[in-house]
């Protein structure tokens, strides 16, 4: 419940980030940036609840930016389409649910961030239908709203708070699941498959569920982010990024809580962009390796652990 | 007159991958009884029970509930057909709450249809689970695990309630409860298969016991009259010196 409040009034205060830093382009860019990767690694979250470690949600980021920009350019509206590419996303990720159902801990890391490296593959040589190493460009811009006020739709605001809402939907799905009928089915077959199954619980719908709506979440974030940059290519939207990321920013906040992965994934971003990127320009990544280095020794149950009470060995 | 078989199991051979514990056992349970499992380590009685939830692979003859083959079902169909396994070691989900743990218990379809109802009775017959509901079960003691564990069983509402080892550990007084709960729970009370180490308890709860020894069926009658039983402590002080120890 508290974490809820907290999640809401986050959101109020991001909300009037814009005004305050006076619009100003890259900062709303880099915030809405920051944003999506907080949506995906919030997603990436909600599979984790269920058992699953993914290594491969860059496959459903892709899937939904491809997905979505190809529904663009042929002439679906790009809300439509950002939809479409959800739909892709959640379809691909129950089929990569389904193949590696019978894999656990290293081999399903493996098994996802193999399926990911075989779409962008399949991205880089169908050429016809994904443009290839080129990608797809010339893709629409999202249209203005009409019933919004302008300045919260114009330029980078338009998808500043679009983003924010996206990850608003994400924490609120997350909640939404966490507290019910469903979430319990999660959280048993994650702490135990066997003993889940012996209560009546069929494992294989239930993490198919959780794959789907992980990666119905991670596809509409790559939907998004293919109408703000107009551009898809293969090494941009199926990189390794949407894979590594959010399993590091989960982790560091906090595997399991609410807003641990979200929170972890704005300021990891954002320390990362603007304060070691400047300093260390070849090596500002090292900062996401040393942040899940320093959760794993020194902090089991990442940044949320410690409010309840600092070191929690994690099951 | 008898009630009507609920459990038949017909010359069952299984076991782990290089090691048969059941070797053509044969039992049957009618409807309402209480029947009592006994006898050395290694006589079969866990795989016996693991066989019937599914957790292990029958490699020849069959079991029926209430007419019905189940054997070479997978564990969650089984439980779903009313035979719910409490596995020894109380097994319980253990960063999940008390409350949580009991719902998961109804978490079947019919169960969860009536889980407020069987909740109250539970509650009553277990007043420190009201007390703790939302401390994570491995926060609990022993006794209040296994009492937790037992719970969780009669939250299903089975048919068949399959017991492995269930009075590990609790007093006297909890067991007693146990056994009012069941009766509570449904008037007709819960058919309940149970195993364990505690032989005298157990005989004397029963209606009815077997003894088994080396994966087959070596005694069967009412559970106080096989507590007479010469054979019994022959076997068990026989069998019960380690050499037979199950496999972990």
């Amino acid at each position: 419940m508290r974490s809820g409040l907290a999640a809401l009034l986050g959101m109020g205060v991001l909300a009037a980030v814009p005004p305050a830093l006076g619009f100003h382009p890259y900062y709303l860019f880099l915030l809405s940036t920051a944003f999506l990767l907080a949506a995906v690694a919030s997603a990436w979250n909600l599979l984790a609840y269920a058992g699953p470690i993914s290594f491969g949600h860059a496959a459903f980021f892709g899937l939904g930016a491809y997905g979505a920009a190809l529904a663009s350019l042929g002439g679906l509206s790009p809300w439509g389409a950002i939809a479409l590419g959800g739909l892709a996303g959640a379809a691909g990720a129950a089929g990569v649910g389904l193949l590696s159902i019978r894999l656990r801990g290293a081999y399903l890391a493996l098994g996802t961030l193999a399926c990911a490296e075989l779409l962008r593959g399949l991205a880089l040589i169908w050429s016809e239908v994904t443009g290839g190493g080129a990608g797809l460009a010339g893709i629409p811009a999202l249209p203005v709203l009409p019933w919004l006020p302008r300045v919260l739709t114009e330029g980078r605001a338009g998808a500043y708070y679009l983003a924010l809402a996206l990850l608003g939907a994400a924490l609120g799905l997350f909640a939404l699941i966490r507290r019910s009928r469903v979430g319990l089915a999660f959280a048993a077959l994650r702490e135990e498959e066997e003993r889940a199954s012996l209560l009546g619980l069929r494992p294989l719908p239930w993490t198919l569920l959780a794959f789907a709506l992980s990666g119905l979440v991670t596809a509409l974030c790559g939907g998004l982010y293919a109408h703000v940059v107009r551009v898809v290519e293969p090494d941009l939207v199926f990189s390794r990024h949407y894979s590594i990321l959010p399993l590091v920013m989960a982790t560091f906040g906090g595997l399991h809580t609410l807003l641990g992965p979200a929170a972890a994934a704005i300021a990891l971003y954002l320390l990362s962009e603007l304060v070691l990127h400047p300093l260390l320009p070849a090596l500002h990544q090292v900062g996401y390796a040393l942040a899940l280095i320093a959760v794993i020794l020194y902090l089991p149950g990442g940044l949320a652990g410690l409010r309840r009470g600092g070191r929690r060995a994690h099951p | 007159m008898s009630a009507p078989l609920l459990l038949t199991v017909r010359d069952v051979h299984a076991g782990y991958d290089d090691l048969t514990v059941l070797r053509g056992l044969s039992l049957e349970v009618r409807a309402g009884e209480f029947v009592a499992l006994v006898g050395p380590n290694g006589a079969g009685k866990s795989t016996l029970l693991k066989a019937l939830a599914g957790l292990l692979p029958v490699t020849s003859g069959e079991i029926n509930l209430d007419g019905e083959r189940i054997d070479g079902l997978p564990p969650y169909a089984i439980a779903a057909r009313g035979l719910t396994l409490i596995p020894e070691g109380r097994r319980l989900f253990g960063p999940l709450s008390v409350r949580e743990n009991l719902e998961l218990g109804a978490f079947l379809p019919k169960a969860h249809a009536r889980r407020e109802e069987t909740l109250r009775t539970i509650l009553r017959l277990f007043p420190i689970l009201q007390d703790k509901h939302s401390a994570p079960a491995r926060l609990l003691s022993g006794g209040e695990q296994q009492m937790l564990a037992l719970a969780r069983g009669l939250m299903a509402r089975p048919r068949l309630l399959c017991l492995d080892d269930p009075f590990l550990g609790l007093a006297r007084s909890v067991t007693d409860r146990f056994c009012q709960a069941v009766h509570a729970i449904t008037s007709e009370g819960i058919t309940i298969l149970a195993a364990g180490q505690h032989v005298r308890r157990l005989l004397r709860l029963a209606t009815r016991a077997y003894l088994l020894e080396a994966g087959q069926v070596a005694l069967t009658g009412p559970g106080p009259a096989l507590l007479e039983d010469p054979r019994l402590s022959q076997t068990l002080l026989e069998l019960g010196t380690g050499a037979w120890q199950r496999p972990a």
